[in-house]
């Protein structure tokens, strides 16, 4: 030590002049990607308190309502059914609304904790498409929006055609699109729902003829308590979740959604997803194979 | 020795704690698990997660390494433990796709830095770690001893 020579010494300095720099170019990296990361916790954060005020009024009305309705049927004549009924209806689509709307709150809830899994059983499609839809018909009524189902499968057994994927995760997927729609349609007119297997995908659309969604809206969709306050019969309904949970869900079962639609022409929203698989490489449904053996690496 | 233990297959974005003896299975690409354990409660919990950090669009979940970190973190204390008696094990963050595909390669890479980086931030200890590398893995992890067992996967995941 000591007896360096001027050129070397030239060039460890210069070595580590490099390396300095480098070390800078990685420091300005991660602190962009940290204002980034806290800029967005930032904005969310702000649109979280928003949402607090959208999910009070989602849960709270619908229960004033049925609180109101139902001490109204309490007063009520005994003789007259009629009014009874009429209110019973509205009791029922407002408890539908909100029991649905939780629903969503939980999955959303349980996607943020990690607790999301598939829970793959072999489904009857016709059959869930048909008992999404029909859950909707009392609010479809009211509003003179009809649909028309395309179910354009045809093998399978009997009419019926099976699919292993989740159910109830596609019954929120397929629900969640339903209410977007009705919710952006005109008066009378009618939502479409297409299902059929494209390469041994299970595809589903639903379009209305809506609003539309422009094109730069398209992209801002599906980001969480995002709203776009162009909802003709419901001006301040919605959370803003369902599409962001509609693609969680997705995620889980490894499907796809896909937007086509122009501003005042309606929009067709599409689902992919694949037949879920009984093994996981190497892992068996239920996970209760032993695949390990002595070659493994312990840690 | 396994047929003591409850199961646990753990599913990407989900993670998974508790103070029961399971054994929790996962298989990763270029994903990464970070197992952490309690040395003195003796119990721990696995997270896996896809991306290294969240885009702020989508729901917050675990699917995000920024987010399943520290919910991870966050389930162990709900649990009882101490940071201090905290230790950590990262696996997993290969390249299984071909580079030269545009800048989406090396996910495997950030979201292993990911990891180093919070987990030097919090203090907490990386006693082990099998990382990067082209092929995917299984792993094993015994939530009552800490003891991970892992292979590497012979084809490639995705």
């Amino acid at each position: 030590m000591g007896n360096l020579t001027d050129r070397q010494l030239l060039k460890e300095l210069k070595l580590r002049l490099e390396e300095k720099k480098k070390v800078e170019v990685e420091f300005t990296e991660l602190s962009k990607d940290f204002q980034g990361v806290t800029k967005k916790l930032k904005e969310s954060e702000a649109l979280k308190s928003h949402f607090i005020s959208n999910i009070t009024n989602e849960i709270v009305n619908p229960f004033t309502s049925i609180l109101g309705l139902s001490k109204a049927i309490l007063s009520v004549e005994k003789n007259d059914w009629k009014k009874v009924v009429s209110m019973v209806a509205l009791i029922h689509s407002e408890a539908f609304n909100l029991d649905y709307q939780l629903r969503n709150i939980f999955v959303a809830a349980k996607v943020e904790a990690g607790e999301i899994a598939p829970n793959i059983t072999k489904v009857n499609i016709r059959s869930l498409v048909q008992t999404v839809i029909d859950s909707f018909s009392i609010i479809s009524r009211k509003m003179g929006v009809e649909f028309d189902i395309q179910f354009n499968i045809d093998h399978g057994f009997g009419k019926n055609f099976y699919f292993k994927t989740d159910s109830e995760k596609l019954k929120l997927i397929l629900s969640n699109l339903i209410n977007n729609a009705l919710k952006y349609s005109y008066k009378d007119s009618k939502v479409i729902v297409k299902v059929w297997l494209d390469d041994d995908e299970l595809c589903a659309s639903v379009q209305d003829f809506g609003t539309g969604i422009s094109e730069k809206n398209q992209k801002i969709i599906f980001e969480r308590f995002k709203r776009l306050d162009s909802g003709i019969n419901s001006i301040n309904r919605g959370h803003g979740l369902g599409l962001s949970i509609t693609k969680s869900l997705l995620d889980v079962l490894g499907g796809n959604i896909e937007i086509d639609s122009q501003k005042g022409e309606g929009s067709t929203f599409t689902v992919s997803m694949p037949e879920a698989q009984n093994i996981v490489d190497g892992f068996s449904g239920d996970g209760n194979d032993i695949f390990f053996d002595d070659e493994d690496e312990i840690f | 020795m396994e047929k003591n233990y409850l199961q646990h297959f753990l599913y990407p974005s989900s993670l998974f704690v508790s103070r029961e003896p399971y054994v929790i299975k996962t298989i990763l690409g270029s994903c990464v698990a970070v197992c952490l354990w309690d040395k003195k409660l003796k119990f721990g919990g696995v997270n896996h997660y896809m991306l290294p950090n969240w885009n702020g669009n989508d729901l917050a979940s675990p699917k995000y390494g920024n987010i399943a970190i520290d919910k991870l973190l966050e389930r162990m204390l709900g649990l009882g433990s101490n940071i201090k008696d905290i230790q950590a094990k990262i696996f997993g963050g290969g390249e299984l796709l071909e580079r030269g595909t545009g800048n989406s390669t090396l996910i495997g890479e950030r979201n292993i830095r990911v990891a180093r980086l919070m987990l030097e931030e919090r203090n907490i200890q990386i006693i082990a770690s099998s990382t990067g590398g082209r092929r995917g893995r299984k792993i094993l992890f015994f939530s009552d001893t800490g003891e991970v067992r892992h292979k590497f996967l012979e084809k490639k995941v995705y």
